[in-house]
């Protein structure tokens, strides 16, 4: 063994376990992020097979055939679980008069008119003739977990195949986006679509925020640790003008980053759109689902203030350290709080939770952005603009704490103890 | 006599540990004076409070005739802190780090560089970054910029500490003749009583907070009938 390894690997561990700030950090956070994690993630799985359970509850479905075959298929259906059936009714009928909202579904089945004339045409004539149902579904913007459950098309089609006749019946998916019918559009296609936004965004912005703060944390941290500090707080300068050239300069470099994630998911979601375009006919533009240039703004607004947000909050914590290694010790407590949402929000609508937990993520001001990115896909520009106010005052907030820091001798002499105080103290006082 | 430093019942505590307790003294204008004591004094406490660094727990400081809680934004126009084991940005050359200095006072930038350049006796070095500066030269490179504006008080914490005898003569020497020169106002700290005895007009011996004895360092070299200040300091305090 190498001479003196054992000597210098004792010592680094008596260091690294007696610095409480790096075992919180390093394994105490995960064990709490993770199992706290877990539950999120066994949640949505949870959520997404009830809402299918909830869809097969009960069918809506708009009859429009009313002949024999539909009839059979109606009473199929009934002998499995609860049916409205309506008739005489267009598909878009049923989303404006609000039927959906009324019978609380998010699915429903219409019966075309020649639906028992085609299966009739199977018997008779061509055994290759298929009859369809058409499912119309409202697209929602989820998580990775959102189509688990699949749509009740699937298990009309098996039942009656099974009764009837093999491949006799299937079913055509229609998507219903604010409110229009995007008629052959499976739902199950954009997710899969939307799947990089669910996953690319969420872990960029994660990226991004943890390498910003730690940025600003280190700036602060490194004035303390080479002791210019001092020096700088003793020439006649406003204390404010320190602490924004500080915020300024790691906001010019957050904000260029902001931009780089703006132009870079702009690429890609129009790149998969042409894509998907040619192989299977589903242009995520024409859908209205790429957000438009004021939905890219507000985007980037609220990337940009929850950049702030956090930078502001990684000098008030530096502030609390003597050196880097402290800042980034520190900084570490506010990760679970930038990772969480953002690796929840992979697998659920914070929309679908429980009004508790929903409170919880929308109070954490870095799943705003997260939050805004699937908002303005869909349109909502309202939900991405109270998110940036919630966090732009969130924001000021923190940065009267973090100015009120740099005009006392807080600055100096504020530190983050836990067992050390008296040690602490004593260094302060010569 | 209008004095360019008077603290008076000057006290401050962190938590419960008494830093200074009661300390009271007064430096003349063009003085040079010494605060002398063990670590742990409160030396560089008092030095802080002065240079509006932290605020006192009572009692008042007042630089020529500001008052260092109340006024610290003029306070800080006229005097000028080097700190014990204070650092340079690592990553901006000397010169570099003089010029952003220097724009925080009133006078002109590129004179004050000069002037610093001329102090600091670093030559072409002034345009290496500063992290390749020894601990000596980045030592001058402070002191330099600590009296490159010409204020009207310079507090120097330890301003040889740590060097080796040719930097720290460097060091003294420009303290001696430079702030003569101009006629700045000094008040240094430092353990080393040779030192203070060569650099001070007036020097105050500090032991636990308290301010224990004051004077010049001959006359009190004479009163303890020592041969040095450093046994002065041990008669004072009972050590010898």
């Amino acid at each position: 063994m190498l001479k003196g390894f054992t000597t210098i690997l004792i010592k680094e561990l008596k260091e690294l376990i007696r610095d409480p700030k790096i075992l919180i950090g390093m394994i105490v956070l995960p064990l709490v992020m993770f199992p706290v994690l877990g539950l999120v993630i066994g949640y949505a799985q949870q959520t997404a097979v009830e809402q299918t359970q909830k869809s097969a509850e009960l069918i809506l479905i708009v009859d429009n055939d009313g002949g024999y075959w539909s009839q059979q298929l109606i009473g199929n259906l009934s002998q499995a679980t609860n049916i409205v059936v309506l008739n005489n009714t267009t598909p878009q009928q049923v989303i404006d008069e609000g039927i959906l909202a009324q019978y609380n579904r998010t699915e429903f089945i219409e019966i075309p008119s020649n639906f028992t004339a085609t299966i009739n045409a199977h018997f008779q004539k061509n055994p290759n003739l298929t009859a369809a149902v058409n499912v119309y579904s409202i697209f929602q913007e989820g998580g990775i977990f959102s189509n688990i459950g699949g749509s009740i098309g699937s298990s009309i089609v098996t039942n009656f195949n099974r009764v009837v006749a093999p491949n006799i019946l299937a079913t055509t998916p229609s998507t219903i986006i604010r409110g229009q019918i995007q008629a052959g559009v499976d739902p199950a296609q954009i997710s899969s679509v939307l799947y990089l936004q669910s996953i690319a965004l969420p872990i960029t912005i994660m990226i991004l925020l943890t390498y910003s703060m730690q940025i600003a944390a280190t700036s602060v941290a490194m004035e303390k640790e080479e002791k210019t500090l001092e020096t700088l707080l003793t020439v006649p300068v406003d204390r404010f003008a320190i602490l924004m050239g500080k915020l300024s300069s790691t906001i010019i470099v957050a904000g260029a980053a902001a931009v780089a994630v703006m132009l870079g998911y702009n690429f890609v979601l129009g790149n998969i759109s042409a894509t998907v375009q040619a192989g299977t006919a589903v242009d995520l533009a024409q859908l209205g689902l790429v957000p438009t240039p004021l939905g890219y703004l507000l985007l980037g607004i609220s990337l940009f203030v929850t950049l702030l947000s956090g930078l502001a909050l990684a000098v008030i914590m530096s502030a609390f350290s003597e050196d880097v290694r402290g800042a980034q010790a520190l900084i570490g407590y506010i990760y679970p709080l930038i990772f969480i949402p953002s690796l929840a929000m992979l697998y659920i609508d914070p929309n679908s939770l429980p009004v508790a937990l929903q409170a919880v993520f929308y109070a954490i001001p870095y799943s705003h952005p997260i939050i805004a990115s699937k908002a303005i896909t869909m349109g909502n520009y309202s939900t991405a603009i109270f998110g940036i106010i919630y966090v732009a005052v969130f924001t000021l907030v923190i940065m009267y704490i973090a100015s009120r820091l740099f005009a006392t001798e807080k600055i100096l002499t504020a530190k983050f103890r836990f067992a050390q105080k008296k040690k602490k103290l004593a260094e302060q006082t010569d | 006599m209008s004095y360019a430093v008077e603290v008076k019942n000057l006290t401050k505590r962190f938590g419960n540990i008494q830093a200074l307790n009661d300390a009271t003294f007064k430096i003349g204008q063009g003085e040079v004076y010494g605060l002398i004591g063990p670590n742990g004094a409160g030396k560089t406490t008092t030095l802080r409070i002065i240079s509006t660094l932290i605020a006192p727990t009572s009692g008042f400081v007042k630089v020529f005739g500001l008052d260092v809680t109340k006024q610290s934004d003029e306070v800080r126009k006229i005097l000028s802190y080097l700190p014990e084991e204070s650092g340079a940005y690592r990553n901006l050359s000397g010169m570099e780090y003089l010029q952003f200095m220097a724009k925080f006072s009133n006078v002109n930038t590129e004179q004050a560089v000069k002037e610093a350049a001329e102090i600091s006796g670093l030559g072409e070095r002034l345009k290496d970054r500063t992290k390749t500066y020894s601990k000596g030269m980045k030592r001058r490179l402070l002191l330099a910029r600590a009296l490159m504006t010409k204020p009207k008080l310079a507090i120097l914490d330890e301003p040889a500490s740590g060097l080796d005898v040719l930097h720290a003569y460097h060091v003294r020497q420009i303290i001696k003749s430079y702030v003569k020169q101009h006629g700045i106002t000094v008040l240094l700290s430092s353990h080393n009583m040779l030192e203070v005895e060569f650099l001070c007009d007036h020097v105050a011996l500090i032991n636990k907070g308290k301010i224990i004895l004051e004077g010049k360092p001959a006359d009190l070299k004479q009163k303890h009938s020592s041969q040095n200040l450093e046994e002065v300091f041990a008669k004072v305090i009972g050590y010898a």
